[in-house]
This record gives structure tokens, C-alpha cells and sequence, in this order.
């Protein structure tokens, strides 16, 4: 550590300040320390990849709520001449179901009311009917139908998602990203989160600021929250009836005084605080630039949807994900609520759906014309899929499902993914895997493989132990998931 | 309290100087051991390897081979495992993460070499007085604190800091002791007398200061993990604020420190507990809840457990019993059967496993009453049950008169015992008129009823069909947004409307049942007792009253319900018309007793019932008749009834006005639980009773083994970590962090004690105190190590760093709370209200709702007015699921589970809160306000912020600084009046006239500005 130097150095350029222009100010003073702390800030929230790293950035689609994997991706021909029938015990096999169903008389099977097809070279099958523009992205996605996990109630399930444990308190993925690779830019947070607005909100379910927080990570690894109504990053607007210039006079006084404090003191926070009021100004002033979505020409908009200029849709999360990606952010988690279908997966899936499909293509197209496809991975899934039978009343073109941890459908695109991939398999019932099963502790360890991390070794030390992203159960990386 | 602290001034250290060996094992050896081995070789026997434990002194002595030979040291198996070159027998296995570095292999052959001397753990010995080091500087030493710190610095060649000034000792003092900077005035007169005597009384003042409690009840609710919702799903409002005033309490009257812990633990256990013991037991009732539907019972109560378990570790144990939840301790002797052992003491609760998304939780919970009510409260059980033995024996004893009464009975005489006091309107229409379209009827000017009248309006209804949706009875005026009220039929059930505004300012109830068939007459009626609570209506159908659903509760105490518009039978002011029969229609200007709502209820069935011979008369037709006799003409009965109708009332309306808070309670039985096995509540092993762990201490034979057992365990002068803990945790408030930083863990595994013979001081002096925590804090602040300057050089910045070996004074960026404090008490805006329900300040739109589940009722947020927006930090309403962001921005935990250390990272996301939240805004302007309307000039104006927000005078060339900003500002606001007046009115005090916008608006700025320093934010 050469704190010493650089203190030295500051003293230095403080008695230049002193004798030069008292006016220069702190802002100006920081600048020139700047680019060496800049440096070392960055390199305090990085450490070294254990191989090079095949995504530099990752743009996480959760879906809460758990889709329905047989709706959508999971094909089960053989369903239809179940309809109505009872799911057999020898595919139940005393599984624990949550007690919203564990009292039903019985479990009708409901086949999807959707036709399927197979989509792209990959011969993926998916829902022919909802998903027209995903399904040209058949083969830059990788298809993975076997993902399993414990939890089956949301709170325990999304964050077993997002942070490898059920119990709260770990840090999530994003965290992970954030302390692992550090940071891209110095305008912006490293770790961004995002929350759409669904168009359909039935039935949504709760999403809180514990599964973007760091953990025991250091706070500066904690996802910040942009907002679409309102400050996009809270207090990020000067008052009322302060320009960014009075800002910038203010703070040069503010950075002054700090470094009068920081002579008479010695204590080298006090430079922090420097720098992260020079920061915080940066945020200031490339906040608006990033927000401001119109300036996107009008074949994005195409691409996207037009829903895409309405703040909060999910087509205008995924545009502002894209955009955050552009301006060095790491890690962007995005949310779509209200795919919890416990009735009426008939009336909602069409809804959701139509908020999801185009944007999801659009996003993929959109890095790929930009460059950004390789090196950006994104991830679309939910924390659990739903189950075969029916909760509540079943109709052909109607049903609900229940939640069901073990099997569901993800997928990833980009970032080292390997396109046209379909991974896993699972019993006529989509209920049993029976082939490749993908526990999320193997799919942590992939996705950490693509960031350049050994997920053995990207530890820290908590209460004693070195802890990690995938805990304490054993972890593989899966070879036929990359690229 | 004198006493006290002389005889901790008093006590000097005891015991010899020890010989000090080279290596020693706890502080040297056993850290790289635990680091490197004991994941194989440790207290797990799930992960340990060829049965061999390197964690107990058998397993390092004995065996074949031993891994060391206390007979034949230089031949131990371990130093040979240590550098061989064998792959196969090489330790740590090549293969492993860990390897030893050379420095600590030959550590390992020194301590060998020297005897290998074994020490149990550290922390799990009773402490004891440290010797007296000897040190070259004995005149700095004022307190034995010092000589133990002075001697590890001059061991490191370090020399401690000048004493600071007097303006900062002040400034550390007051924000140590209260969490608040001092007034300038009590600076100023330290300043001019910066004695000895004047810093000591300056100390107590400060102790005897209620902001003292509140300081420290907010690191305490931080460990409590006290939030004010559930924290899970919904995240509904939970009420327990009276818990979080009991530990502020608790602190002001310095509530020895054992008796805080036993009372917090096992409150409800102790004989006779007062209901200020109960509320503490609110400690364990702070964990997180749910009531998500399809979660299991079984395993939520087994998450509940997990927590507590947790929390009494980290707080009162130091060790991360957590660990042991799924497998035996890695590094800690604590078993999983420990942990099982534990959370059995936890588990024998009355709690439930949901929490019903409802303030109470579901319970067990207990009104508390203010100390006004307190008495009534407490006596009217018993007045009740007296009350009512006095009803019944009256009913035993009325069959003589009942008998009298009915030879004389005609039906007059019925109506004569009808109620009639308050009685503004009597309709009887009869025979009952047919309301239907075109024909209702205005009763004009009645019922005009404000929202402060209590009343009641009754009458009998028979509705020709049940698919309606219309008034019986409205004054409502529907082109005045509905301004109002109105009794309605809904279908088969039954609505009540109060309303100023819809749908903004509303009550709205409706009867969980179908109570209206068609056809049939009922009698309705609905009462409103002139408050402003939603529980304050009522409906009441044939006399009996209706569980009631809460549709609408958004009517505020001062709004009107007032309207012109005339008292309508059978619709609103337009709109559909009800259809059916009406009869006897009452308004009262009060709410009638349960009693008289009967006698009006049962007056139809009474008429019909004298038209048949008594002889006639079913059983049940003369018991209905005998409770006629007796609710209407039996004035003995009348008058129990009434009494105990007016002590329910009583007991109704204090519950109504008092908060309520969640305690724990045991079960009956035994403390037992299950293993569960690897943590999964469906999996369980073998039964357990509640024990402490079995590595540490024992329980006394006779100690109860329920939760009271284990709180006396804990403080019982025995056992080595409670009193260490605590003592650590008080010293991390004061200095930034603790001896052992990690606060939580002083296992194997924790942070070794930077000074353990200092802490073991602290511990040692605390319990000998009587855990009085004043007296700790006192001989802390008044030690030299304390009053060091925080200056600091870059010879100590290299030699020490962190800081950890105290060669200076504290000096970190402030707590969440005390930064918006801070700029509140410097504005002289913050208000001295203590306690009460939880605030709602400043906050930007949209931080609840974006979290909040629709119909949750804490998705909307709020914001309060007046004083509540200037209470102190501490009473903001904590939301988990969203914290408040100014709060969040500075490491605040979310209050999910204990935290007995937070964070201090410096990010922009600070810079943006203290510079634009309109909080530190309005702070801003309404300082530079008074800065500006109590000076005469612009120097004088300076100095005054300066020196209310610095606590100093400016030095001349920051003065020059801010001059030349406020230069600029003037100049900016003088040409840019629109923006001068926007930035002014930001927050909700009125802004002073008295102040050209201009000049005020810069000078809001310049006043930001120093609110926004360095020095500002930093103890």
C-alpha cells in the first residue's frame, strides 16, 4: 500500500493549491488526484479473474413469480390424453407441496392450452402461439429445461435465486459481480436495478430491497435502484432552484474546506469523501443523458415496441437495460412481476407474454448490431417453475398452477452462453427430470464460470468461514451451457 | 451512582506480572490452526478426516502418534507433517486452498520448540483483572484503560496523541453519550473552563440527559433487529413501538445491564412480571414473520427459533451459533444438538406461525395502556367479573318481580321503558310505509350529525329483494362527492358510510355476514361513538353486533361529514331507490348501550309474543320475554347491566386509544424441541430439552430450563462472554469498532481481541459494578486513551492504520441517524418529543409502493406534518422491506435480522442524500433563517452557522472560501429570483419574510454547504 506517497503527494498539491488559486476549489483538487485514486478505486472493488472472463457485463431478467415452464418452453404432447386425469403418485412420489394445494381432493392434470412448434436450427419446441418474436432468437439462446431448487414458496425461492441461499443475509448475484469485477465506469453505479411494471398485476408477488443487497459484501457492492417515476436514482436532482453550475460552485467550496480538514487531520476518509462527492456530481450530470430515452432513433423503437417510450413497461426497462450496458455497468437486474398463475393462466399468460417477447428479441438484436452480444450475457427466468395439475378449477382453456421447485425452464443468450444449446429434460408430466438436472447451485457456478470465476474461489471470509455464491453443497460448472 | 463509579475509579489491577513467553497459543498458533486444520481436523466429525482433531488439547497431545510429543517435542508427528516433501503425508494436502506460509511453519516449530504450551479458547475462560504492564509515559495514564493501551503502543514504538482541544472533547462527547452535537453554549463554557471537574460534570449531565437513552437504545434496536413491519410478504404494519420506548427507558434509568438481559428474555417469567417486563420480552418478538399464503406452519416456527437463536448468539454469546443449524459447529464447540438445545427455549411459545398480516401478529400481545390509564386499566378485570357475578345473581333473583311485572303488562308500557335519553327523532310509521321509487321519505333537517357526534340510528327493515344495492336511511349528498353518511344495503349485507370525500376520506364497513333475507323484518342499526377510528362504528343487527370488514378507513378527525343535503328513508340525495317496508325509525345523539339496542330489537318480537296466552307461550318464547323484563323493566338488573356496559365501554375505549405490543409467552410443558436435520424443518431427529451448550458452562442443576434458566446463565458472573461482549459492543459505539472487531463472533474463528487484557478489564469492572452501564461509559470517556486528538501522522497511519491500537482519537463517519440529527439539532428544529408511535418524515414518492403487495397496508406511504417530520431519527416508521433510502444510503441494516455492527462505506449516494433530500435542505434554510434574522452583517451571520454546525470559529482562510461562494451564490439568486423563491420553499416550515428570497436562497446554499462537510459528518 503507498498511502504514504500519496499523502505525500496530496500535501504537495495542496500547497500548490494554497499558493496558486485558493479558488481552484476541492472539485479541481480532486482532479488532479483523481486519476490515481480513480485507479485505485477500481481496483479496490476488483479482484483478479481466475481465466479470462467471456462476459464482461450481465443483464438478469427475473420473472417473478415463477413462469410456467409448460406453457411456454417445456413441450408435453402426451399431456393431452391426461386431461382431467389424476396425476399418478408414482410421478408425485410424496412430494411436498405448498399448503396451498396440499389440501386439494385431487390433482387434475391441465395440458397447456397452447400449441407448440419448433423454432430455429435448434429445433427448440416452444409455445407457437404467445412467443412469435422470441422464437426468432431461437438459436442465439440457450435452453436449459432441467433447472431445479429447493424452495417453493417465493420469498425463500427468489432469494435461493439471487443469492445461492434461502435464508436472507447473502450477498446476490449482482453483488458477486460487483465485488468480483469492479467497476466498468465512474459515472455510474457498478450493480443496477430496475423494476417493470407489469401490464397485467393480478397477481404479483413481493419483491424488496434484501435481494439486491450486498450481503456481508461491503455496502458499495449493493445494487442501486433506478426508478422510473420520480429522482431515477433517489436524490439525484438537485432542489429546486439549483442548477448543475451553482451545484458545481457549491461543491468546489465543500471540496476546499474538506481538504483544509484533511491537512489539519491527516485522515485519508476525508479524501474519500472528496472523491465521492466528485462522483457523486459525475452521477449528477450523466444521469439525464442516460434517462433520457427519446433520444433513441425510431428504429429502436420498432425493434422494442412502442411500449418501449412508456416509462416503467418492461420494453422501456429493457431499453434502459441496454443503455446502462452501453454506459459500463456490470451487472443490470431487471424484474417483471405477476407471473404467479395459481388461476388463470389462460387470461394472464397472453399478458405477460406480450410484455416480455418482443423486448426479450429486441435486446438480443439490439447488442448484437452494437457489438455487445458476445460480451453481454443475459439470463431470462423465474425462481421455480408451476406445476402439471391444476389448482382450483380446470377448464381446457383455463387452470391454474401451483408452484413447483422441481423442474423449470431458463435460459440465457450472449456472455459465453452457447446458442441453439437445449439442456435437460423432464418426464412426460414436467414434473421429474429425467435427464441433465441443473440445480441453481450449477447454474451459479456457470454463470460465474462465464464472469471468470472458479466459484470455489471467489470467497469471503464470514463469520469464520469462507463463503460463497454457491455455499457449502457441492457445485459444477456445466461445459455443455458455454460456448 | 458516586458510590458506584468511585469504587471502579478505585479498583486497580490485581495479580503479578507473568512471565511473557515468545509465542503464545491463543493469540499465535491457534488462529492458524483453526485457519488451515480445523475444517479437517475440528470440532465437525461430519468433515473430519482420519479422526483427527487438532481443536482440543486430548486431541493435540494424545494418539498414535501424537501430533505433538510433549516427551519428545522435537519429534512430533506434526512438525514433520509441516515441511515434509512427501505429497502423501504433507499438511496441509497440497491440493488445499490453504497452504502455511514459512513464517507461520516456523511459528508453529517455535511454540513447539518452547514447551508447546495449550490455552483453551480465550473467550471461554472466566476473565479476570489483567497485571499491570509497566509503561515509560505513567503520568499520560489516567485511568487503568490507558496503562493497558499505552503499553502496546509503546511495544510498537508508537507514542498516543495529544489530549484534543476542548471544542472537540465537547463535540465527541455530546455525540457519544447522546447522538447529539452539544449546544454552542455548553461549548463555550467548557472552553473557558476546561477542567477536570467541569469534563467530568460536563459527562454527567450528559448521562442524565434523556437524549442519553435514546442514543443508545438505537444501537440496542439495531441488535433487537425492532422494526415496525413483519418484514415478510406483505409486510404489513406490526405494532410494538412501546418496546422500542422500554429500551430507551431502560437506558435513561440505567437499568443494570443483567437485569435489561434477564428481563428481555424471560420478562413473562419472572413472578408477578409488571407489564413493563412483558413489554421487553418484545426482544424476541422483533424477528421477522410471514403470512404468505402455502407457507408451512412447522416451518416458519422453526425459522422464528432459527433467528432467536441467532440473535441471543450474537448479541449476548458472541458466537455464530447459526452455524450449528445444519451441522456441527466447524470451529466452535457447539453441536448441532447445542443449537436444537437452544432453539428449544424459544420454540415453547403461544406464537403462531403466521402472522395474519395484522398488527398484532396474531399475538400474544398486550395493550399498553398510558400511565393516566394505567390504573383503570388494571383494576377493571376484576370491576368487570364483579359486575357481572352482580348481573347473573339479579337474574337469579327476579322471578318474583318478573312475575308481578307481567300480570300488569300492556303494550304501552313497553314503549314506555324504550330509551330515551338522546333521542332526537322518533318516526314510528305505523303501518310501515312501502319505500320504493318515487316514494321516500325526507325527513329534512334531521340527522345532521358532524363527525365529532356520537349517534345512533336505528330501524326496522323488511327488504321485498336482496340483490340491491342501496341506502335504507341517508343523509348523503351525492354530487358533493358523496359528503355524508348513510346506512346501505349491500345484497344480503349490511354497509355503514362516513364520508367527506369519496373515495379519499372515507369509513366504509360491511358486515362479514349475510344478515338481510328477504321478506323478513330486521331490525338495523348503526352507531358511531364521535372519534375518529374505524373501530368507532358499529353495526348491529337484531340487537346482535357484526364482525365487521374494513373497506374504506381513510377519514381523517378534522374533516366534515357535514352536508345540506335533508335525512332521507330509502336513497341518497339521488340514485336507486331501496324497495321494501320500513318501521320505527330512532336517532339518538349517542351511542346506546348494548342493553337498550336489545330492548329496541326485541320490541317487535315482544308484541308479537303478548298476543299469545301465556299458556301458549313456547320455552323459548318466555325466556325471550323474561330478557325483555329484565333488560327494560327490572331497574336492579338495568342498573348491573348498565355498569357493566360502562366498564366494558371504559375497557373499549382505552384499548381504543392505546397501543398495542408483542410479548412472548410459554408455552405449558417442558422446553423441548427436534433436531432438524441439516436444518430442514421436515426432517427431525432425535428430541431435545432446552440446555445452554454443553462445551461452555453448565446450568445450575436447580436453573429452571426455559428461557429464564438461560437469561440467568447468561449474566451469571461465570460465564465468560456475556459481560465481554457487552463491553465490547459499548467500546465499538464509542471508538468505531470493537477490541474484538468481530462484534458478533468471539469464537475460534472471530477476530482475536486487539487488547485482551483490556477487555477482560472492562468485563471484570462491569460486572463488579453491577452491570451499570453509566459508570462503563463514564470510566471509558474519561480516559486518556478516549481524549486523544484524532490527528494523525504518516508514521501512525503506517504503524496503525486501522487505528486499532488506539495511537489516537475516534474519528468516523457518523451513523445514519445521527447525520440527519446532526443536521436537525444544528437547524434547531429538532424536536425533544420522546417515544410514541412511529414518524413519517420526508420521502421521495414511490419507495414503499414500488416494494408494497396491492391491499398491503403499508404500500402507501404517508409523509406525517408539523413536528413528526422533525422527531428524532430514531422514531422513523422502519419499513424492512424498504428502508428509509437516507437511512439506507448510510448503512442502516434493513432491520431483517440483528445487526450488532453496521457498515461505514463513504459512496456518492451519501454526497446526494445530505445534499438534496429536502430534510437537509429545509435543515439548511431554516438555519441560515435564524442565522440571518439574528445578526446584523454577513460576518456575523457566518460565524453564527459556522458555529452552530462546526462548533468553532472559522479559521480565516476557510472564511475566505466561503465568502467568495457566497459571493457567487448572491450574485446567482439576486438575477435568478424564480430559482431563489423554488429552492426556499423546499420542505414544509414556512419560510421567513423577513429575508429577501435572494439573499436567503444563497445563503440556504452556503449553510448546505457546511452542513455537507467532512468535519460535519465525521464524530
Amino acid at each position: 500500500m503507498n498511502l504514504l506517497s500519496e499523502l505525500q503527494a496530496v500535501q504537495t498539491r495542496r500547497h500548490f493549491l494554497a499558493n496558486g488559486s485558493h479558488l481552484l476549489g476541492g472539485a479541481a483538487l480532486a482532479s488532479l488526484l483523481g486519476q490515481t485514486f480513480q485507479q485505485n478505486a477500481l481496483a479496490n472493488g476488483s479482484i483478479e479473474t481466475h481465466f479470462p472472463a467471456k462476459a464482461k457485463r450481465v443483464i438478469y431478467l427475473h420473472m417473478v413469480g415463477g413462469p410456467s415452464q409448460m406453457d411456454l418452453f417445456d413441450y408435453k404432447p402426451e399431456m393431452a390424453k391426461w386431461y382431467d386425469k389424476d396425476l399418478p403418485e408414482s410421478i408425485r412420489q410424496g412430494q411436498r407441496l405448498t399448503t396451498m394445494t396440499s389440501g386439494q381432493a385431487r390433482f387434475p392434470i391441465a395440458p397447456s392450452k397452447w400449441d407448440f412448434a419448433q423454432k430455429g436450427n435448434c429445433g427448440m419446441w416452444m409455445n407457437d402461439e404467445l412467443l412469435p418474436h422470441l422464437a426468432k432468437s431461437a438459436d442465439d439462446i440457450c435452453w436449459m429445461r432441467s433447472l431445479h431448487t429447493e424452495a417453493i414458496n417465493h420469498e425463500p425461492a427468489i432469494t435461493a435465486m439471487q443469492t445461492g441461499n434461502q435464508i436472507t443475509g447473502r450477498p446476490c448475484l449482482g453483488s458477486w459481480a460487483s465485488y468480483g469485477l469492479g467497476s466498468m465506469n465512474e459515472n455510474l453505479p457498478t450493480f443496477v436495478v430496475l423494476v417493470a411494471t407489469p401490464s397485467n398485476r393480478e397477481q404479483e408477488q413481493a419483491i424488496s430491497a434484501r435481494l439486491w443487497s450486498s450481503g456481508f459484501l461491503p455496502g458499495e457492492h449493493a445494487g442501486v435502484s433506478f426508478r422510473s417515476k420520480g429522482d431515477p436514482i433517489l436524490y439525484i436532482n438537485n432542489p429546486p432552484g439549483v442548477p448543475s453550475s451553482i451545484r458545481k460552485r457549491t461543491l468546489d467550496s465543500i471540496n476546499a474546506m474538506n481538504a483544509i480538514t484533511h491537512e489539519e487531520l491527516g485522515d485519508p476518509e476525508t479524501l474519500t469523501c472528496i472523491r465521492q462527492y466528485e462522483m457523486a456530481f459525475r452521477m449528477q450530470a450523466s444521469v439525464p443523458e442516460l434517462t433520457d430515452i427519446n433520444e433513441e432513433p425510431e428504429h429502436i423503437f420498432k425493434l422494442y415496441g412502442e411500449e418501449a417510450r412508456k416509462p416503467g413497461s418492461f420494453a422501456n426497462t429493457t431499453l434502459m437495460a441496454r443503455r446502462l450496458a452501453e454506459r459500463g455497468v456490470r451487472f443490470i437486474q431487471v424484474y417483471h412481476n405477476n407471473w404467479d398463475h395459481h388461476s388463470n393462466v389462460g387470461g394472464r399468460m397472453p399478458d405477460q407474454c406480450q410484455d416480455v417477447d418482443q423486448p426479450c428479441h429486441a435486446l438480443i438484436t439490439d447488442l448484437k448490431e452494437r457489438g455487445m452480444f458476445d460480451d453481454t450475457l443475459i439470463i431470462w427466468g423465474g425462481e421455480f417453475g408451476r406445476t402439471i395439475y391444476s389448482q382450483g378449477g380446470l377448464t381446457t382453456t383455463n387452470y391454474g398452477r401451483d408452484h413447483h421447485p422441481r423442474c423449470f425452464t431458463m435460459w440465457m443468450a450472449g456472455g459465453g452462453a452457447k446458442g441453439g444449446a437445449i439442456y435437460g429434460e423432464t418426464d412426460d408430466f414436467s414434473y421429474n427430470i429425467v435427464k441433465d438436472p441443473l440445480h441453481i447451485r450449477d447454474f451459479h457456478a456457470t454463470i460465474l464460470h462465464l464472469l471468470g470465476f472458479d466459484h470455489e474461489r471467489l470467497v469471503v471470509k464470514h463469520q469464520g468461514l469462507d463463503t460463497k455464491l454457491t455455499g457449502v453443497e457441492p457445485a459444477k460448472v456445466i461445459p455443455n451451457l458455454i460456448a | 451512582m458516586n458510590k458506584v463509579i468511585s469504587r471502579i475509579i478505585a479498583t486497580t489491577f490485581v495479580g503479578l506480572l507473568s512471565s511473557q513467553a515468545e509465542v503464545q497459543f491463543n493469540r499465535d498458533i491457534k488462529p492458524i490452526l483453526a485457519d488451515a486444520c480445523f475444517h479437517c481436523h475440528g470440532p465437525d466429525p461430519g468433515s473430519r478426516k482420519a479422526g483427527l482433531r487438532l481443536d482440543t488439547e486430548q486431541g493435540l497431545f494424545e494418539g498414535d502418534p501424537p501430533p505433538i510429543d510433549k516427551n519428545d517435542l522435537a519429534a512430533s508427528e506434526i512438525l514433520y507433517r509441516l515441511t515434509t516433501d512427501d505429497e502423501d503425508d504433507a499438511m496441509p494436502p497440497p491440493e488445499n486452498h490453504r497452504q502455511l506460509d514459512p513464517k507461520e511453519i516456523s511459528l508453529i516449530q517455535q511454540w513447539v520448540k518452547e514447551g508447546a504450551n495449550w490455552e483453551p479458547h480465550w473467550s471461554f475462560n472466566v476473565p479476570e483483572k489483567p497485571n499491570a504492564p509497566s509503561v515509560k509515559r505513567p503520568n499520560w495514564v489516567r485511568k487503568p484503560i490507558d496503562q493497558l493501551v499505552l503499553a502496546r503502543l509503546e511495544a510498537k514504538g508508537l507514542e498516543p496523541a495529544e489530549e484534543a482541544d476542548a471544542r472537540t472533547l465537547a463535540r465527541r462527547l455530546s455525540l457519544d453519550l447522546t447522538g447529539l452535537p452539544p449546544s454552542p453554549d455548553t461549548v463555550e463554557a467548557f472552553v473557558s473552563d476546561p477542567t477536570e471537574e467541569a469534563y467530568q460534570a460536563l459527562i454527567d449531565t450528559m448521562l442524565e440527559s434523556t437524549s442519553y437513552g435514546e442514543h443508545r437504545a438505537r444501537y440496542w434496536l439495531d441488535a433487537a433487529r425492532y422494526g415496525d413491519t413483519h418484514g415478510l410478504h406483505f409486510d404489513n404494519y406490526r405494532e410494538m413501538w412501546p418496546y422500542r420506548d422500554w429500551v430507551v427507558e431502560a437506558f435513561n434509568r440505567n437499568q443494570p445491564f443483567d437485569e435489561f438481559t434477564v428481563e428481555q428474555l424471560a420478562g413473562d417469567l419472572l413472578d408477578n412480571p409488571t407489564r413493563e417486563q412483558l413489554i421487553a420480552t418484545g426482544f424476541q418478538r422483533c424477528n421477522i414473520t410471514t403470512n404468505e399464503g402455502g407457507t408451512i406452519v412447522e416451518e416458519n416456527l422453526a425459522n422464528y427459533a432459527a433467528d432467536r437463536v441467532q440473535t441471543v448468539g450474537w448479541v449476548f454469546m458472541g458466537l455464530t451459533t447459526n452455524c450449528a443449524q445444519c451441522h456441527d459447529h466447524e470451529f466452535d464447540p457447539i453441536t448441532a444438538k447445542d443449537y436444537y438445545a437452544m432453539a428449544a427455549f424459544f420454540r415453547n411459545t403461544t406464537q403462531g406461525g403466521l402472522d395474519g398480516n395484522v398488527k398484532d401478529g396474531r399475538g400474544p400481545a398486550i395493550t399498553v395502556p398510558t400511565s393516566e390509564d394505567a390504573p383503570r386499566w388494571d383494576a377493571l378485570p376484576g370491576e368487570i367479573t364483579q359486575a357481572k357475578k352482580l348481573l347473573k345473581e339479579r337474574r337469579q333473583h327476579a322471578q318474583e318481580d318478573y312475575a308481578n311485572w307481567l300480570g300488569t303488562l300492556t303494550t304501552s308500557m313497553l314503549e314506555e321503558n324504550l330509551p330515551k335519553e338522546g333521542l332526537a327523532l322518533h318516526c314510528p310509521l305505523d303501518p310501515a310505509p312501502v319505500i320504493k321509487e318515487g316514494n321516500t321519505i325526507d325527513l329534512g333537517k334531521e340527522g345532521d350529525f358532524e363527525i365529532d357526534q356520537a349517534f345512533t340510528a336505528s330501524v326496522w327493515i323488511n327488504p321485498r329483494n336482496v340483490n340491491k344495492k342501496v341506502s335504507v336511511l341517508a343523509r348523503m349528498d351525492v354530487n358533493d362527492k358523496h359528503r355524508g353518511w348513510d346506512i346501505y344495503q349491500q345484497g344480503k349485507r349490511l354497509t355503514a358510510h362516513l364520508i367527506h370525500e369519496w373515495p379519499n376520506a372515507v369509513i366504509k364497513v360491511t358486515t362479514r355476514n349475510e344478515v338481510l333475507e328477504a321478506n323478513t323484518w330486521k331490525h338495523v342499526t348503526l352507531t358511531w361513538d364521535g372519534g375518529s377510528k374505524v373501530d368507532g362504528i358499529k353495526l348491529i343487527v337484531d340487537g346482535k353486533e357484526q364482525n365487521l370488514r374494513i373497506n374504506n378507513k381513510t377519514l381523517q378527525p378534522n374533516q366534515s361529514i357535514r352536508t345540506k343535503t335533508p335525512l332521507l328513508v330509502g336513497r341518497r340525495s339521488t340514485g336507486a331507490t331501496f324497495q321494501g317496508k320500513v318501521q320505527d325509525l330512532r336517532l339518538y345523539t349517542r351511542v346506546l348501550s348494548r342493553a337498550e339496542l336489545g330492548s329496541l330489537a326485541d320490541l317487535g318480537p315482544v308484541f308479537k309474543m303478548l298476543a299469545i296466552p301465556t299458556e301458549d307461550r313456547s320455552k323459548e318464547q318466555q325466556e325471550q320475554l323474561f330478557e325483555h323484563y329484565l333488560k327494560t323493566a327490572d331497574r336492579a338488573y338495568q342498573e348491573h347491566s348498565k355498569a357493566l356496559t360502562t366498564l366494558q365501554s371504559e375497557r373499549e375505549t382505552i384499548a381504543s386509544r392505546s397501543p398495542i405490543t408483542h410479548v412472548q409467552t410459554e408455552k405449558a410443558g417442558l422446553a423441548m424441541g427436534d433436531i432438524l436435520m441439516r436444518g430442514q424443518y421436515d426432517s427431525v431427529g432425535d428430541e431435545v430439552t432446552a440446555n445452554t451448550p454443553e462445551a461452555l458452562m453448565a446450568m445450575p442443576e436447580d436453573a429452571p430450563r426455559n428461557r429464564l434458566g438461560l437469561a440467568q446463565w447468561l449474566v451469571s458472573p461465570k460465564n465468560p462472554l456475556t459481560a465481554r461482549v457487552t463491553v465490547n459492543r459499548f467500546w465499538q459505539e464509542l471508538f468505531g469498532k470493537g477490541l474484538v472487531v468481530t462484534a458478533e463472533d468471539f469464537g475460534i474463528m472471530g477476530a482475536p481481541p486487539s487488547h485482551p487484557e483490556l477487555l477482560d478489564w472492562l468485563a471484570v469492572t462491569f460486572v463488579e459494578s453491577g452491570w451499570d452501564t453509566k459508570a462503563l461509559f463514564k470510566t471509558i470517556v474519561s480516559s486518556a486513551t478516549y481524549r486523544q486528538s484524532a490527528r494523525t501522522s504518516s508514521e501512525k497511519l503506517a504503524k496503525d492504520p486501522h487505528n486499532s491500537l488506539l495511537s489516537r482519537g475516534p474519528r468516523f463517519r457518523m451513523d445514519a441517524e445521527m447525520v440527519r440529527d446532526y443536521a436537525l439539532a444544528a437547524s434547531s428544529t429538532l424536536s425533544p418529543k420522546i417515544g410514541g408511535p412511529s414518524t413519517r418524515p420526508y420521502q421521495p414518492e414511490g419507495v414503499w409502493d414500488v416494494v408494497g403487495l396491492p391491499g398491503g397496508d403499508t404500500r402507501n406511504y404517508v409523509q406525517d406534518k408539523g413536528e413528526n417530520l422533525y422527531r428524532r431519527t430514531l422514531y422513523n416508521f422502519w419499513k424492512r422491506m424498504a428502508p428509509h433510502p437516507n437511512l439506507e444510503a448510510f448503512n442502516a441494516p434493513s432491520r431483517e435480522v440483528c445487526t450488532v455492527r453496521r457498515e461505514r462505506t463513504n459512496t456518492p449516494l451519501q454526497a446526494l442524500v445530505t445534499l438534496n433530500d429536502p430534510q437537509f435542505v429545509e435543515a439548511a434554510r431554516r438555519l441560515a433563517e435564524t442565522a440571518l434574522t439574528t445578526t446584523t452583517s454577513d460576518k456575523e451571520a457566518l460565524d453564527y452557522v459556522v458555529n452552530r454546525v462546526l462548533l468553532r470559529p472559522l479559521r480565516s482562510k476557510e472564511s475566505d472560501i466561503l465568502k467568495s461562494s457566497l459571493t457567487d451564490l448572491l450574485a446567482f439568486y439576486e438575477s435568478q429570483p424564480d430559482d431563489a423563491k423554488a429552492l426556499i420553499e423546499v420542505g414544509d416550515a414556512p419560510t421567513s419574510e423577513s429575508v429577501s428570497p435572494s439573499r436567503l436562497a444563497a445563503w440556504t446554499m452556503l449553510t448546505s454547504q457546511v452542513l455537507n462537510l467532512d468535519e460535519t459528518l465525521n464524530k
